[in-house]
């Protein structure tokens, strides 16, 4: 019992050192071989509790609190990085640890940047981004009134079609800008998203009157009016100068060798995709332009023998300091 | 220190008034005078709480204003303990109550946020209720080994457990929420962030925090009540810990870390 005392005052004292320095030293220097054969004396103190401490086994709650800390720790090591060196070199397992890949949209890719070293490795399938978008809390208007004074309004997003009325045609939000800018080629004018800071919202509405060409207008959220035409309709883009961020979305599908589709997923933050192995988490994007979106990659390793230590855990905890009392209680005043 | 003249304001400052009143009228022993105002307290404390709510459009236990508003709601846990687990310090706990609103009241802003993509997720309210309940019935524990260290036993008439065994009966009902807190906000961590454990300060702090308790279980099952100051001071250093996860990692610069967003 002393010895379980120390261990777990040794443990206190590390994990208020690791506080001190910060995450990611706090995760090499728990990683390190030395804290290895910590984590190891560890799982093989509980072990060899559990087998000599008889009362550890006839106490259901205190059997499942132990034996869950030993699967927690098994399943750790197993899944960290020397646990993944020792299955390479064991059992021929060469499984990326952890690792970050970029992925352009409409195109699909399958290297992983692994953390911590210049190294990339090939994921067995391939990723395919479909789309990258940010959703806000405040959605952004597009204000249309037309020559004869009918007002509409609708949130706006590429691909949203507003109705002018028989006589105007119809408008579409064709593309939207966050830091619109006008190159000139060839006497040719173009639209482009400006990845240097800066803030310019702007949206291209492609207006398509019912006999006639279609005609691309901009609208600027900052320069209301600039883009109004004599006789065509007055627009205004509505937007907040400051918007929260809801939620950061890749619409991705996985790939395998032969180039099917074999599963689809958009994922979000908390919402990963969990395939062959590994979990693809949203983890950055593409901040100037919109057109990538970074992914985290972490392998699955020992994941599940750690949610089961979990489980046993909690229910061990919960068994042994409420319901067997509560049990017991009811027991008493039904003799 | 900020006076809040908002409606929000108004009800922690007449929780705080109602405790601080129940409290007094308590220790002159008018106890049944005291129960009523801490009620009322509580009712005003309650009403606080589904009014910020209402306005955040989300549960608030998003910032530390909230947190410390949720804590506010120390009735029940009073209650509790008393009637199921016979500990006193029934008084304190509207002391507790006032001291816990104090922060809400006076330091945080109260300035309602959107919640960020990584706060979206089911596990975010059954984490942090569950933690704030461990850390009311953990108080309520070092409470009773402050009172252990001081020598001051339940009146003879009283029916309750002396403090010491009040403090383990407490504990006894805090550890398993403050196990499952911290293994739900590994589970979440896992569907956020990609690790299940991230050795970030507020981790680590949190693990402190159930080691401390746990070695306080081993101790007591070693030494039953031979030490019972030595079992009084593991339970007060659970709450140093406890008190350093929830309010230093977050205000000290110390601690940079993946729970900022709390500050």
């Amino acid at each position: 019992m002393w010895l379980a005392l120390v261990l777990i005052i040794v443990l206190t004292v590390l994990s208020i050192y690791g506080a001190f320095i910060g995450a990611e030293r706090a995760q090499q220097f728990f990683n390190q071989p030395t804290l290895a054969v910590y984590w190891t004396a560890l799982a093989v103190l509980l072990i060899a509790g559990i087998a000599a401490f008889r009362r550890l086994l006839r106490v259901p709650g205190l059997l499942l609190m132990h034996a869950g800390c030993v699967l927690i720790l098994v399943g750790g090591m197993w899944g960290s990085q020397g646990g993944h060196n020792i299955q390479k070199k064991l059992f021929g397992i060469d499984k990326i640890r952890s690792g970050r890949m970029a992925i352009y949209e409409n195109s699909s890719e399958n290297h992983v940047a692994l953390d911590g070293i210049r190294e990339q490795k090939e994921l067995p399938f391939s990723l395919k981004l479909n789309d990258f978008r940010i959703e806000y809390y405040q959605p952004v208007y597009l204000q249309i009134e037309t020559a004869d004074g009918n007002v509409q309004q609708v949130i706006a997003e590429v691909g949203r079609q507003i109705d002018l009325g028989a006589e105007h045609g119809k408008a579409e939000i064709v593309r939207m800008f966050e830091n619109f800018k006008m190159s000139i080629q060839d006497g040719k004018t173009t639209a482009y998203e400006d990845p240097s800071p800066g803030l310019n919202p702007a949206l291209a509405v492609r207006i398509t009157p019912p006999s006639g060409e279609a005609t691309t207008h901009h609208v600027f959220s900052l320069h209301p009016g600039f883009g109004h035409t004599q006789g065509g309709p007055k627009m205004i883009y509505d937007r907040p100068a400051y918007r929260a961020i809801s939620d950061y979305i890749s619409e991705l599908e996985v790939i395998d060798r032969e180039g099917n589709i074999v599963a689809k997923k958009d994922i979000e933050v908390n919402h990963p995709l969990h395939y062959g192995g590994y979990h693809f988490y949203q983890s950055s994007y593409d901040d100037k332009a919109g057109q990538y979106t970074v992914l985290q990659v972490v392998s699955d390793t020992g994941l599940y023998v750690v949610y089961a230590g979990y489980w046993m855990l909690c229910l061990g905890v919960i068994w042994h300091l409420w319901l067997r009392h509560i049990f017991s209680r009811f027991k008493a005043k039904n003799t | 220190m900020e006076i809040k003249y908002t409606i929000q304001g108004l009800l922690v400052y007449m929780t705080i008034a109602a405790y601080l009143l129940a409290f007094v009228t308590t220790i002159l022993r008018r106890q049944k005078v005291g129960h009523i105002i801490y009620l009322i307290g509580f009712a005003i404390a309650v009403c606080s709480f589904g009014y910020r709510w209402y306005h955040v459009r989300h549960v608030p236990l998003q910032n530390l204003f909230e947190v410390f508003l949720c804590l506010g709601m120390i009735y029940p846990v009073s209650l509790f303990c008393r009637r199921a687990l016979r500990v006193g310090g029934y008084a304190a706990d509207m002391l507790i109550g006032a001291i816990v609103l104090f922060p809400a009241g006076f330091v945080f802003n109260a300035q309602p946020q959107q919640l960020p993509p990584a706060l979206q997720c089911w596990l975010f309210t059954p984490h942090v209720a569950v933690y704030m309940f461990s850390y009311i019935f953990m108080a309520k524990a070092t409470f009773q080994a402050i009172c252990q260290l001081a020598g001051r036993n339940p009146k003879p008439g009283e029916n309750l457990l002396g403090p010491e065994e009040s403090t383990y009966r407490i504990i006894c009902i805090g550890f398993p929420l403050l196990t499952l807190g911290l293994i739900l906000g590994s589970y979440w961590g896992k569907l956020a962030w990609g690790d299940y454990w991230g050795w970030d300060p507020k981790e680590l702090w949190s693990l402190v925090s159930w080691l401390v308790f746990l070695g306080y279980f081993h101790f007591r099952y070693m030494f039953g009540k031979k030490h019972p100051r030595i079992n009084s001071l593991w339970a007060i250093t659970g709450m140093a810990a406890i008190i350093i996860t929830l309010l230093w990692v977050n205000l000290s610069r110390l601690f940079p870390g993946l729970h900022s967003y709390a500050t």
